[in-house]
Order: structure tokens, then sequence, then C-alpha cells
């Protein structure tokens, strides 16, 4: 019974990701209008939701429906890249300081000592000041600060690996540490990998969110979730919608990936 | 965590509220029953209160009423009027300028104002230790660079033969130095004060002005109360200002509805079509042009924007009214330089009509007809982000495509300044005295490369205009000179021209002559508050 | 257990003296000219050129940033460019607006979490335990700026109820409470469930269980302590990081905190400011490091032995 609970999550979890993925590929031919241009004459005067726009306009004359359908490729793009980057550096330096130990293990653990100390948002924000707000420097900010929760995980795993005895026989025997990693330690690390790969996007996805909302996200016309629930905002007592509707992309986007993440987690812990 | 630890951790959460405080309002502030108080809110916090210091709206609202200058500007006017100097002269040769105090106006602390409280003001700001933003404006004064330098003890051109008499020579003709010592930096500050508490004097300022700061809780609040030392007998009306600080418009506006603000300035987008549309409402508004010209400048020495036929296109590709729009109606429509309230401003120059058609015929003139590309440099703002995505709009018809670029203050500054860095940005200028000069001059001219013309613009013809109208003393012949500038600039485009900003007030029914200035934050003095059930 | 507590504060210093590093770098690279940022737009050259001399700023790095420790070991953290004033008394007449925001919403996630958590665990395997399981991950997915926009709305301008932002009272102190509370509710009750079903599995408890308790007493009993060290651990490490602020529910209820301070100070890009904030909150963390350390070596008592030898 329990089995089923748990594949029902990562069902439900993978569909949604699924068709987050669906509507992000398939923007241009799902959106109704262009997201960038103005199609009704609303400036500064938001219009509620109607039989041609669904979602209303906003104060710019823009589509919303078709915003948020466009917000969802650079969610996913700067959700699932950075990602990628956090796993990459977080994995390698698991990996490496679980595998190697002693003052390899203490150098690069008191490095992510100091990388967690430091106030992941405001240090996020810094970065993006620094390196001027594109979709790339978002992308590359969020995967800098967000490696530290995966690196000390996957030390943990590697570790518990590295004192298996097979492991130590063979590194006795000399074999390269590169290849005992990769063929040994690394496949068994992989399932909680792909775990916290899940779970990473939500965290990413919710960072950008973040800063989006704080201004300092992906530049305009660039229909991030995050920017629209700011810029919403200041109109929340006439047009409501225009702060809801994206926030509720986001609350969705997130879900599916938690869900699948919690799912794919517990089928693991279920065998 | 046990029950019993919870208990004792909420308690002690409680004790750390209780004891620390939160109060808003006008609790806690020991005011007589039936004091006239003005409520108001903003939504940030004060940045300071040293005029030496201080270089925005907020902070010159307060300075203006806690400080007194020499001159000061009318209630709703750029005329020059007395204040701490009852008369002044100037010579003919402008270069100097006498100015005679009254005796009897007094720091909040009852000390007499003399001429060496004037003198160490305007010292002050010279003083590189203080920081001040307001130093430009009094290097002009023989002996400001020594004195900077810390090569002379005083600033030689400052003369106090008396304690009621002050006079100031210049190192060069300057027809407009009066208007320089009304802004808040030349303030009469009382050199005690600031020797007692340093680098706090912002949160301890004694002015001589209508008002004397009572309170000032960084973030929560800051409460004036009148000063019983000012020289105008009667004023202020008020008894105390109490400035609720931090609090979003949203919330100012619910509070303005339910009676518990007296003012609210910049409605909130969302309200305004609603207040405008309701009679009861709209005629408790309040309008003014600011001095402010926004505008689009473009870097003449970079390509495409070298080309003037370029600069015209994109001139007629953009539409203003659709920005106006945007901004409620909060604007109106640029066609020159010089923003409407500024002397020297000329209604008839016609500017540029939003005529995509015309544009795109340049670009095909300019060898641009099939598009091209840049970026748009902007400070990180919400309004300025809403703008810039419509102006994006309207190139993007003409066949232009740009790239939205919003950066911090600080590195918008820096970028702008460099010669090749910015092809184009989004700026707003702010007249800091009634004169061309400090538009036209300060923005445009070949002397500004590299500080204040980011355009990098440069014309002979102009330049020529902007010397001999600097330094001419009648000002009728001045400002026709100015017109001839302003027509070759437009004529050469640098900028595209797009509005000027109008402020907005809303009063409640009970606040009486509370009036804007077009060029500084609006006066507490005359204001009074009738009785209501508020 | 002297050693153990001495070697763990040197850890501690050593982290810090890596945060100031870091900050010092990524300062001195951010793209702003602080002479600019003081002396504002309409200076020109050689004012700035005072400035920066003023300043130190034509100083070599190295010097700077010895300078820098220098001081802030004195607990000066400089000035701040926008706001002229000290950057430690700016950091303390906002902490205790933070600070009460954050125990009030550490306490109410607490009581939810562990609530959802525990009643998750003993109704284990029914669809109380799902529904609890998509409750909390429902609100880890909400972002908390969207959560804390709703409520503002909701209970603000529909209800009028609480007032729009900014701190007045404790009403205004219910829904960033309620905003920040909600999101660590759900992740607590997810730690705690996840502790208690692995404490429930332990030898120990099925031979609890074998000798005739009900399996909630069992749990609760033997189960819970256990389950709740880690409990303690995160709490503590969160707790500290709120204290040095959640810049997103600040911005978004206009709360003087620490975090609405951080948020100014970035999009000003006030270096010290900056500079000082973050090492508060480094500050902070390595303290409720070590004092979590410390609190777990006291409730375990394997720890206890293991750092005494």
């Amino acid at each position: 019974m329990k089995a089923r609970r748990i594949n029902r999550l990562e069902f439900v979890g993978g569909a949604m990701v699924l068709s987050l993925v669906i509507v992000a590929a398939l923007a241009p031919l799902i959106a109704p209008h262009d997201p960038a241009r103005a199609v009704a004459a609303t400036f500064g005067d938001p219009a509620g939701p109607s039989l041609r726009f669904p979602l209303g306009t906003d104060q710019l004359g823009r589509d919303v429906l078709s915003r948020i359908i466009y917000g969802a490729r650079i969610s996913l793009i700067v959700g699932v890249a950075a990602m990628a980057l956090t796993m990459l550096i977080g994995v390698a330096i698991g990996l490496v300081s679980g595998f190697f130990g002693g003052a390899v293990d203490f150098l690069l653990m008191r490095f992510t000592d100091v990388m967690l100390s430091l106030p992941f948002l405001l240090l996020a924000m810094a970065l993006v000041a620094v390196l001027r707000p594109s979709l790339l420097s978002v992308l590359l900010v969020i995967g800098l600060v967000s490696w530290t929760q995966v690196a000390r995980v996957v030390r943990a795993e590697a570790l518990s690996m590295t004192a298996r005895d097979f492991v130590l026989v063979a590194r006795s025997l000399g074999a390269p540490a590169p290849r005992l990693i990769i063929r040994h330690v690394l496949p068994n690390v992989a399932p909680i990998i792909v775990v916290m790969a899940a779970l990473g996007t939500s965290g990413t996805l919710l960072l950008e969110a973040a800063l989006s909302f704080l201004g300092m996200g992906v530049p305009p016309p660039a229909p991030s979730w995050g920017r629209m629930v700011a810029e919403g905002t200041m109109y929340f007592r006439t047009a409501p919608w225009l702060a809801i509707s994206p926030g509720v992309a986001i609350f969705y986007a997130v879900l599916g990936f938690n869900l699948l993440g919690y799912g794919v987690l517990g089928r693991r812990r279920a065998s | 965590m046990k029950p019993r630890q919870l208990n004792a951790l909420m308690a002690a959460a409680f004790a750390i509220f209780a004891l620390g405080g939160c109060r808003s309002g006008s609790r806690g502030l020991n005011l007589p029953p039936h004091a006239m108080i003005l409520r108001i809110a903003e939504v940030d916090d004060v940045p300071t209160l040293d005029p030496a210091a201080g270089y925005d709206t907020l902070s010159w609202t307060f300075e203006q009423a806690i400080f007194d200058t020499l001159v000061r500007y009318g209630e709703d006017n750029v005329e020059l009027e007395p204040d701490l100097a009852a008369s002044w002269e100037s010579a003919p040769d402008a270069m100097t300028f006498t100015f005679h105090l009254r005796h009897d106006a007094r720091f909040s602390n009852g000390r007499i104002v003399t001429s060496d409280d004037v003198r160490y003001g305007i010292e002050r700001v010279l003083d590189p230790a203080t920081r001040s933003k307001g130093m430009e404006y009094y290097r002009g004064i023989a002996g400001a660079d020594e004195f900077a330098a810390h090569h002379a003890e005083h600033v030689s051109g400052i003369e106090t033969p008396d304690a009621w008499t002050i006079r100031f020579h210049l190192s060069a003709p300057d027809p407009i130095f009066p208007h320089k010592l009304a802004m808040p930096f030349a303030a009469a500050v009382p050199r005690e004060v600031v020797a007692r508490w340093g680098d706090d004097f912002s949160h301890h300022v004694v002015g001589s002005g209508a008002f004397m700061l009572r309170e000032w809780r960084g973030g929560q609040r800051i409460v004036i109360v009148l000063n019983p030392y000012y020289f105008a007998k009667g004023l202020p009306r008020l008894d105390a200002i109490v400035d609720s600080l931090g609090v979003d418009s949203e919330l100012q506006w619910l509070r303005y509805e339910a009676g518990d603000l007296d003012l609210v300035a910049q409605i909130p987008p969302a309200e305004f079509p609603y207040v405008m549309k309701t009679p009861a409402l709209a005629r408790l508004v309040l309008r003014k042009t600011t001095v402010t010209t926004e505008y689009l400048g473009m870097n003449c020495q970079m390509p495409p924007f070298d080309d003037v036929r370029v600069r015209r296109a994109l001139s007629y590709a953009i539409d203003r009214h659709k920005l106006v729009a945007i901004l409620n109606g909060r604007g109106v429509p640029a066609h020159s330089p010089l923003p409407p309230n500024l002397p020297g401003f000329d209604p008839n120059l016609a500017g540029y009509s939003h005529d995509p058609a015309r544009a795109r015929a340049l670009l095909e003139a300019a060898h641009l007809g099939a598009g091209f590309s840049f970026e748009i440099w902007m400070r990180a703002d919400a309004t300025v982000l809403m703008l810039g995505q419509s102006i994006q709009q309207d190139l993007a018809e003409a066949g232009v495509s740009a790239i939205l670029k919003p950066v911090a203050w600080g590195p918008f500054l820096e970028a702008i300044r460099q010669p090749r860095t910015a092809p184009a940005f989004l700026y707003g200028w702010e007249a800091d005295f009634p004169d061309p000069e400090n538009v036209l001059g300060t923005l445009l001219s070949r002397t500004q490369w590299g500080s204040n013309n980011d355009s990098f613009y440069y014309n002979p013809e102009f330049e020529d205009l902007l010397g001999r109208a600097a330094r001419e003393t009648d000002f009728t012949k001045r400002y026709a000179l100015y017109d001839q500038a302003q027509k070759i600039a437009i004529a050469d485009a640098p900028w595209v021209f797009l509005y000027y900003p109008v402020i907005d007030v809303i009063r409640q029914p009970w606040v009486h002559d509370y009036v804007l200035n077009p060029m500084r934050p609006a006066r507490f003095e005359q204001v009074w508050v009738s009785a209501h059930g508020g | 257990m002297l050693t153990w507590l001495a070697r763990r504060i040197v850890f501690g210093v050593a982290v810090l003296a890596g945060t100031t590093l870091i900050t010092f770098l990524i300062a001195f690279v951010i793209p702003a000219d602080p002479a600019v940022a003081m002396a504002g737009a309409k200076a020109d050259p050689r004012t700035l050129a005072i400035i920066r001399h003023e300043l130190g700023l034509d100083q070599p790095l190295y010097v700077q940033y010895a300078r820098y420790v220098y001081r802030a070991a004195h607990g000066d953290l400089g000035r701040s460019y926008v706001r002229r004033e000290n950057v430690s008394t700016l950091i303390a007449s906002r902490f205790p607006a933070t600070a009460i925001l954050a125990l009030c919403a550490m306490a109410l996630s607490l009581i939810l979490g562990i609530a959802m958590g525990a009643v998750a665990a003993a109704y284990r395997g029914r669809a109380a335990d799902t529904a609890l399981l998509v409750v909390s991950l429902a609100l880890v997915s909400m972002p908390v700026f969207w959560l804390g926009t709703m409520l503002l709305i909701a209970g603000g301008l529909y209800l009028r109820t609480f007032p729009l932002g900014g701190f007045s009272g404790p009403l205004s102190l219910v829904l960033p409470t309620v905003t920040l509370a909600l999101g660590s509710a759900g992740y607590y009750s997810r730690i705690l469930h996840t502790n208690l079903i692995d404490a429930m599995d332990q030898d120990y408890i099925r031979t609890a269980r074998g000798k005739g308790l009900s399996g909630a007493r069992a749990m609760l009993k033997h189960a819970m302590a256990n389950a709740m060290l880690p409990i303690v651990t995160i709490a503590g490490l969160d707790l500290a990081s709120m204290f040095s602020g959640v810049v997103l529910t600040e911005t978004v209820f206009d709360w003087p905190g620490i975090g609405r301070l951080a948020y100014e100070a970035v999009f000003n890009l006030d270096i010290p400011l900056i500079m000082g904030i973050v090492l508060f909150a480094a500050l902070l963390i390595v303290a409720a490091n070590i004092a979590v350390d410390l609190l777990y070596a006291w409730l375990d008592p394997r720890i206890r032995l293991e750092a005494a030898r």
C-alpha cells in the first residue's frame, strides 16, 4: 500500500513537471499573443479577465496569459540550468571530500562552512549587482550559491561508500582514484543525486522567483514570474489577478518538482 | 520542545516586544491635548537631516523646516525672497554679493544667529571631511579650493565684517550665485551643536527654522515641533508634524481614506484613475509640473548615434503620450530640454511629434532601414522599467531593437560617464536653481564631458551661445540667448525629450494653505489644520 | 570538553575570517564608485578625487582590508555611504524588529510543524499521513513573497483587520509571522516525520511495543526525544539565519528590520552596510553552530562522552 501511495506522488509530480516542460517548449504555439507587445490600450489601467484575454491585460497593455506561458521558459531554463551547476559543484566537492578524507576533506568542509555562513539571498543579490542582471548571470549566481547542501549530503554518502571493504582493498591495490570514484562511489550516490536534483530545482526556481521579485532577476521585458508578482503588487487593489496568477504558476512549478523529488525519495526509502 | 519551554519562550518574546515598544501615531509625544498636528507618511526613511549632507526631496523637506538660509524661494514660485537676510546687494560685475542679516533670528536653543553661523555652514559643505554633495556649488567662492585642501583655516572669499553682514567674493562672475545660497546646503548651522555631536549631528540637529526636531526613530517616525524662537511671529501655525516612515503607498492611501493621514504625496497608480473621476476627491488634489526633464539620452560619439538622422528618427518613433498615459497622466509630454516652470522655458518650441513613418524614412536615409540593436541603460526602478518597456515597444515598430539594461544607481552613473560604454540611457534631471544654465550648461556643454554631459554632445555654435549667456546679467538678453541655444539643441536631438513629471498631493478637507512649489518641497510653516473628527 | 569547545571557537573565528575575505573581495569587485554614491550625480571629477582620498580608497587593497578587519574587530563597521550613519548603530537599531519576528515565527512554525509531523507519523500509512505530506509539500512550495502578498491583500485590504505593513503593534506582527511560519512548518513537519519513522523502526521501540504499549504512546515516549534532536539543530541554525534578516517577508510587509536594510543596501550598492550585515549574519551562524553543538552534546550523552575523550 505504501508503495502505491508513493508512486502516486511521483506520478502526479512527474505529470506536473512534464506539463510545464510542454508549455515551455510549445509556448509560441500555445500563447495567444506576443508577451512583449501591447495588445490592448490599457496603459496605466490594467483590465480584468475577458474572453479575448483570459487573464486580463497589464498596465503596459500586454496579455497576462501569454506572459505566464512564456514565463515557463525562463523558470525552467534558469531553474534547471542553475540546478545543474549546483549539482556539478556540489557533487564534485562532496565526492572529492568524502573519498580522500583527511586534509582535503578538512579544507573543503571549512570552505563549505564559510559559504554556508554567508546569507544566501544577500549573497545572490550582491553577486547579481556585480555581474549585471541577465539570464546568464542569474543562472550562474543561483548555481554558485546553492551547492553547499548538495556537497554535504554527497560527502556523507561518499564517506560511507569509501569505508566499504571493496573500495579499501581496491585503493590499497593502487587503483587510480578517479576510476574508483566514478565506477564505485558515484553509482551508489546516484539515486540521492536524482532526488536532490528534483528538490534542488524547486529550490532554484524559488530563488529565481525571489530575485526577480526583488528586481534583481532576468531583466524586462522577459516575463519572469517573480517580477510579474512584483509589478502586479502595485495594482493589487484594482487588479489583484496581476499578482495572483504568476504566483500560482510559481507554486505549481515548485510543487511539481517537490512532489517528484519526494516521490523518488519515498520509493528509495521503501526499498 | 516541551510545553513549559514553549511557554517560557513565548513569554520572553512578548517581554522583548513590550519593552522594545513600537509606537505609531501620536502616542508617547507629550503634546498638549488640542495641539494642531499634521500627520503625514513616507515610503522610505529620511536619509539625513544634516543640511550639508542631504540632497534629496525627503531630507530637504525637513531641512527646510528646521533650518534657514540667507534667501529662499516664494511659496509657490522660484523668486528669491528674504529669509535670514533682510536685504542684499549684488555688485554689477556679479562677483561680489553682500547680505544683511536680520537681528532677531534664533536657533532653537535660544542663541542668536550671526554671520559666523552662515559662514560656518558653507565652510562645512566645502570641507571634504563632510563629504557633502553640495561642494560643487560653492567652489566658485574665492579661496574655496585652498580651504578644501586644508591650506587655509577659512575660506578667504567669505567675509564677515560684523555679526550682521556677510559678503561673498567669487573667482568668476556668477549672476545666479544668490540662488545657490537658497539651497539647504547654505543653511546657518550652530557650530557648538556640531562640535558636541560630531558625526551624529544628523540625529540631533538644531536650526533656526520654523520647526525643531523632537524625535527621530529610524525607519519608524520623525516628529518636528514648533520652534518657539522662530523670528516670524505667528508662524508656524502647526504645533507639530508627525511623519510615519516606511509606510507603503497603498497603506498611506488606506489611512488617508480612514482619516488617519492628512496628506498623501504621490497617490498610488492603482487609485489614481478612481480619484480623478470622483469630484469630491479630485478637488482635494494639488498638482505641479516639476522642474525636471526626463529624457532618453544618446551618446553622440557612439555609432549609430553619431548620425543626427538616427537621433531624430528615435525622437519621432517614441510615443510620449503613451508614456504619460502609463503614468496615469502624471506628466506633460516634453518637446524641449527645459521644463515648463523654469525661467527661460519657451512654450512655442514644437519639438518632435509621434511619427513612426518619418522615423523609418530617416533610418532609411541613414542606411539603417534594416534596423539595428542597442542597449538602453537605466536605473533598476520599477517606474523607469515600465517606461523603458514602452519605449522598447515603440522602437520595435520602427525596426529598432532596444535591449533594456537596468543597473543600480552607482554603476549607472559610472557607466554613462564613460565615453564608450552606454550608447543610450534613461535619465531625468531636476534643475537645482531656476536658470537655463543648470540644464543646458550642465548637461550639454563640452566642458561637462565625463561629468554630466553624458550624451557627449558638442556643437560649437551652441557652446558659444552658452558662454555668452552665462555671463549676461541682463536677464531678458540672457534668456533670449538660451532660447537660441535650445533651438539648436532640439535640432541636434542629443536627447529624446520624453516628459516632465507632475507631482500630485491629496489633502484632507481640513488641511489648509498647503502649497506646492515647482522647485522645492512644499513648506509647512503656513499650513494649518481645522478641527476634524479624525 | 574544554579543548573541544576551544577548538570549535578557533574554527569559528577562522570561518569568520574567511567570510570577511570573501565579502571584501566581492565588495571591491562591485562596480560602484563610493565617491559617486556619496557625492552624487552632480559632482565633478575633482570633488570625487577629494572624497576618494578622504575615504582611503586610493590605498592598495590589502591595506584597506587590514584596516577594515582591525576596525571590525573593535566593533566599528564603518559608515553607510547612503545614510551617513554608523553601520553598527544601524544594524543594532533594526535588530529588535527582526528578532521579534524571527522568534514568533520560529515558535509558530515549530508548534505547527511538530504537530503535523507527529500526527502524520502516528497515522502512518493512512490517508491522514498522505494528506499531511501533500499539505507540507504545498506549504514548502509556496513562494514566501507571494504568500505574504496574498495574506496582505486578504487580511489588510479585504478584511481590513490587519495593518497593511509596518511594525505598529501586536496585530501587525500576525501576518508576517504566519507568512514566515507556514513555509518553515512544512519543512519541520517533514523532518520530524522522517526522523520519527526512523526512530519507530528501531529495535528498542519494537521491543517496547512488544511489551504492550500502544503505538502512539510508545512513539511519544521513546521516539520523540530522539527525533527532536536534529530539529533542535536545524531550528537553532534557522533561527540564527532568520535573525540576520528575512529579506522577502520584510520587503513585502515593510517591516523595519535587518532584511529590509539589507535589501536597500544591495539596491544602493552601499558597500559598508552590505559588508556589515554579511559579517553580522556570519557571526550569528557561527555562534549558533557552536551553541547548537553544545546543546546537542548536552542532550545526547553519547556525544558528551565522545567529546570528553
